[in-house]
């Protein structure tokens, strides 16, 4: 339990990082009477602890400046998301490469209003398309049809919002009426675990879904987004999967390959070197999961007797995946004498996913979705503005 | 000189008409240099499609109808009825729909054009104009608009692509009407029919310039596909249009704060708050009825603009940032400085800015915003602000620390001038709001300002010591103490904070005589600050001054005195403890005395220029023998 305490105490800490102040109206001190309308609101912002709804004057913001990414969180367990969610919308979210953006909470998004916004979302298209807007997709084709579908049950707190799910589908001039569509461009929005204190600081006619991804065509996702802003005035921006939140992925899908094997661990290096060298580290499923036992018995070995020791199991640390991360490093170094510290982790892949440092992300096995969905929307949070 | 033409018979004749002839280059001029107020195109266009005087003088009319702002929708839609009535020649009628094109988006509203909707599509029959009547007819319509045309006309026009795009938007809103299959890419879509005005429309806008207007400029509504300069988009048109009912007024259409005032409790903000940040009228409207969701959204696009240039920009080079960035920048500032308060999401960028800062790039802007920064609470104030600050300020140029002393002057003058608008009555320590976690009680304030007198008082002493008590610092940091002595007195703080020895002597010691000057002016406000507490601490009992500072103070004056006036330096206990061997050693005659009124190197420039007066010593004697 004292992880969890530390967990919270944490988050606690950060949020209360924040400092504003209500303002009240006092009199003068020379006790002139004036009549100065007795303002509740402050001065400026006040914080919301999530204990009540507070004042704000030119904006609102939580505790933001020392927000760092958790350095602890749980392990893959396996979920029973097959169960949960419908394996049409599932299937249409693994296996394809997501190109990720972080967004701005939306204003008055309601998920009832779903084929209203698909309507929209289908002019919007058309309208640009006829303006000549980059909008080339190979073949024949006449219109697009925009489905907007909510997928239900991936949510895993009460505070997240429910995913959507975007999909543009091309209508050939002749197709035949029971000819599969496949969709020309898809993306959803969701919120996987999002911090808890934020999501309930937000006024009610937000709906923070900070995590979009997207596959398909550029002009399309460019009108896609401009949608959105004009709709919903948010804000898109470039999600870079940091350093740190691609060691914390290697480490949570090595320390899958007990229940489903990872069949390699392939790192891609880039070392400043002139000609930037390239450096491609593949690391046999036992080997790595044995190095991450053994650091993970260092590390874990010491708690017993604890009640903790069952939950500790399930947590994994950040120095656990730094060791890791480290023995890595220095098994590449004895053997080719190149630190890898040097250079920049861009991408990492397992049978499980990939993931890029650009941003660029793929799940294969869904089992595995939201432990990974829930970092990136952790990494798209700590983006957010205020 | 405008009412000249709405006064004009029908009939004048044109030609050798001097006066019309001076009229009409008076407001060509107009035209091209600052552009025609609204009033000013309904009239002029009035008079063009109304042919009271000619058809020749139309299109001269027309080619200059350079709108500043606005064009208002009535001048239009009567225009357009000009149209029918069939006197105009057809370049001239094509040169008007064009110049309809070209000002569409300056038109303040579209729902009477709409309403003329299918009186604007008769129109498509006549082959000359039916390129233009078509691109006209696709800017605005609608749903609605759709429903309520016939499609059978346009069938037999052939396939020309102006149609075909018609056809096409038409079949997007209503996909049963219109049984013609349209080809996958139309080729050419709509032409830009905008040449005779292009450039003097861009160099009219370019002249109105990024002050903050009464109304909002509006811009054009293309979608910029480059990524970043989506950021600065800021001046998008909003997106709202007006409901037909006018129950509700789009925050965009109003001008003034007249009409602000008329329609406060009906106005609808646009889709984009973004949109809003250069107009004050809109602004000022915010900050009243503090819609908490609206300035959540501007914050949230602000934060973003911010953060996206600044924070994640990555490896671009500062060259590219400052040219775009600065006028947004100066924009913000300038909202700011015309509310009177920051926004919570540049307090917020700041904080992570400075940590990354290279202390020269958009100095002044950066500087700017942040004495806008709101009181931060003293256990925060180290960690955000002051560790930073400090690392900026020891590896800076002298012109750097001059800007940062005064920026921590301004940011110390907005925090008194908050506090003695609501300043308490008393000042014992009461959480009067419960339900929120964090308050600023006068003591918390007091806390917090003494933190930043304190660390301000540490940076000008090392600050001088590493300049070699540079006059120009000196001044900045006089200043800053300026504000610091009055602060009981001017903004009922009370509080009283004496200057570091490391900022007191380096002022005594000065060598312009603008420092001593004002150096003994703080000296002087202080003790007034002082007299005036003591007196007040007898009535009321309100506050403490704290016994350690009046020591000090007295400390100070002595030395002062002592120094300037008793010719008695390095006497005493003065807190300077220099051994008089090495006093001796400097070979200085009379060392004491080397620092007051007559000796101070400071005042010499003062006694040189009395020795060059004309002071005949024996003219005073014969004088004195009278």
């Amino acid at each position: 339990m004292e992880r969890h305490q530390n967990r919270y105490n944490s988050i606690l800490l950060i949020t209360l990082l924040k400092y504003y102040f209500l303002k009240e109206t006092r009199t003068p001190r020379n006790n002139v009477v004036v009549h100065r309308r007795r303002k509740s609101k402050s001065y400026r912002l006040s914080y919301r602890s999530g204990l009540g709804a507070a004042d704000s004057r030119l904006g609102w913001s939580p505790a933001l400046t020392a927000r760092r990414l958790n350095t602890s969180r749980k392990a893959a367990g396996i979920s029973n998301i097959a169960e949960r969610v419908d394996p049409g919308q599932l299937a249409l979210l693994v296996k394809t490469e997501w190109q990720l953006s972080y967004v701005t909470p939306l204003h008055q998004f309601r998920h009832t209003q779903l084929k209203s916004y698909a309507r929209q979302l289908s002019a919007f298209i058309a309208a640009g398309k006829q303006q000549g807007l980059a909008v080339e997709v190979e073949g024949l084709q006449t219109t697009f049809r925009v489905s907007f579908s909510l997928v239900q049950g991936m949510t895993q707190s009460d505070e997240d919002a429910e995913s959507v799910l975007v999909q543009i589908h091309s209508k050939r001039l002749f197709a035949r009426q029971d000819e599969p569509q496949k969709p020309v461009w898809s993306g959803w929005l969701t919120c996987i675990n999002g911090n808890p204190d934020y999501l309930r600081a937000l006024p009610k006619d937000f709906v923070c879904l900070p995590l979009f991804g997207c596959s398909g065509a550029d002009g399309l996702s460019a009108l896609v987004k401009s949608w959105f802003q004009q709709s919903f005035d948010c804000c898109f921006g470039l999600l870079e999967i940091s350093h740190t939140s691609l060691q914390w992925l290697m480490a949570l899908w090595t320390n899958c390959h007990a229940e489903s094997g990872i069949q390699h661990l392939k790192m891609i290096w880039t070392l400043p070197a002139a000609p930037p060298l390239q450096v491609t580290y593949t690391v046999d499923p036992e080997d790595a999961w044995e190095l991450w036992s053994s650091v993970r018995k260092g590390k874990g070995g010491g708690g017993g007797g604890e009640e903790e020791e069952e939950a500790g199991e399930n947590y994994i640390d950040i120095e656990e995946v730094t060791s890791f991360m480290q023995g890595l490093k220095s098994h590449f170094y004895r053997h080719f004498r190149l630190d890898l510290s040097a250079g920049s982790l861009n991408q990492v892949s397992t049978a499980l996913g990939s993931a890029k440092y650009s941003g660029r992300m793929k799940i294969s096995n869904s089992r595995y979705m939201i432990t990974t969905l829930t970092l990136l929307t952790e990494c798209a949070l700590l983006k957010m503005p205020i | 000189m405008l009412t000249d033409f709405t006064q004009l018979e029908a009939g004048t004749p044109v030609n050798g008409n001097d006066e019309v002839e001076r009229n009409m280059v008076l407001v060509e001029k107009l035209a091209y240099s600052k552009g025609l107020s609204p009033e000013a195109i309904s009239i002029m266009l009035e008079f063009a499609m109304s042919l009271r005087m000619g058809t020749s003088l139309c299109a001269r009319v027309l080619k200059c109808l350079i709108p500043a702002t606005l064009v208002p929708q009535e001048a239009v839609v009567r225009a357009v009825v000009w149209l029918s009535v069939g006197k105009i020649p057809v370049s001239t009628q094509i040169l008007f729909i064009k110049w309809v094109l070209t000002v569409f988006d300056m038109i303040d509203a579209k729902d009477q054009l709409r309403a003329v909707y299918g009186f604007i599509f008769n129109f498509v029959t006549e082959e000359n104009l039916c390129p233009f009547i078509c691109h006209l007819l696709y800017l605005l319509t609608r749903k609605e608009s759709v429903v309520s045309c016939s499609m059978l006309i346009l069938f037999p026009q052939g396939r020309q692509p102006f149609l075909l795009s018609l056809l096409s938007l038409y079949k997007v809103f209503c996909p049963e009407m219109v049984m013609l299959s349209i080809p996958s890419r139309i080729k050419s879509g709509f032409r830009n029919h905008n040449m005779p005005w292009k450039s003097a429309l861009i160099a009219v806008q370019k002249g109105a310039g990024p002050h903050v207007a009464a109304g909002i400029s509006p811009a054009s509504t293309t979608i910029k596909t480059n990524p970043r300069k989506r950021v600065w988009g800021f001046s998008k048109e909003a997106q709202t249009e007006p409901s037909s009912c006018g129950k509700v007024v789009p925050l965009v259409q109003l001008h003034s704060f007249a009409q602000l005032l008329e329609n406060m409790h009906r106005i609808e903000l646009p889709a984009q708050m973004g949109s809003l940040l250069g107009s004050s009228l809109a602004l000022q409207y915010l900050d009243c009825v503090q819609d908490e969701s609206a300035l959540l959204r501007l914050n949230f696009w602000l934060g973003y603009a911010l953060h996206e240039e600044f924070l994640f920009c990555g490896d671009r080079g500062a060259s590219q940032n400052s040219q775009e960035a600065l006028p947004f920048l100066d924009r913000l500032l300038s909202t700011q400085h015309f509310l009177q308060e920051g926004f919570s999401c540049s307090e917020a960028f700041l904080y992570k800015f400075l940590n990354v800062w290279d202390g020269s790039l958009l100095r002044p802007q950066i500087l700017g915003l942040l004495s806008n920064i709101p009181v931060v609470p003293s256990a925060q104030i180290r960690q955000l602000l002051f560790e930073p600050l400090m690392q900026l300020f020891f590896t800076s140029s002298l012109f750097f620390k001059c800007g940062l002393m005064e920026c921590l002057n301004n940011m110390l003058l907005k925090w008194l001038t908050w506090h003695s608008v609501y300043a308490l009555e008393d000042d014992l320590d009461i959480s009067l709001n419960s339900h929120t976690s964090i308050n600023m009680t006068l003591s918390g304030f007091k806390d917090s300002v003494m933190e930043l007198v304190d660390f301000v008082g540490r940076l000008a002493s090392l600050g001088l010591q590493l300049e070699g008590c540079h006059s120009l610092l000196l001044s900045f940091v006089l200043d800053f103490y300026e504000t610091v002595c009055d602060m009981f007195m001017k903004y009922g703080l009370p509080l009283v904070v004496m200057p570091p020895p490391g900022v007191f002597y380096p002022a005594l010691f000065a060598t312009d005589p603008v420092s001593v000057d004002r150096l003994a002016y703080i000296m002087h406000r202080y003790k007034v600050n002082f007299t005036s507490a003591k007196s007040q601490e007898e009535l009321t009992k309100a506050f403490h001054i704290s016994r350690q500072m009046v020591r000090e103070f007295n400390h100070y004056i002595i030395v002062m005195v002592n120094c300037l006036w008793n010719s008695k330096m390095f006497q005493l206990d003065m807190g300077l403890s220099l051994g008089e061997d090495l006093l001796l050693k400097s070979k200085v005659p009379q060392y004491w005395a080397s620092f007051d009124l007559v000796h101070h190197p400071a005042f010499m420039s003062y006694a040189v220029d009395f020795h060059h007066r004309d002071m005949d010593l024996n003219s005073i004697k014969v004088r004195g023998h009278f």
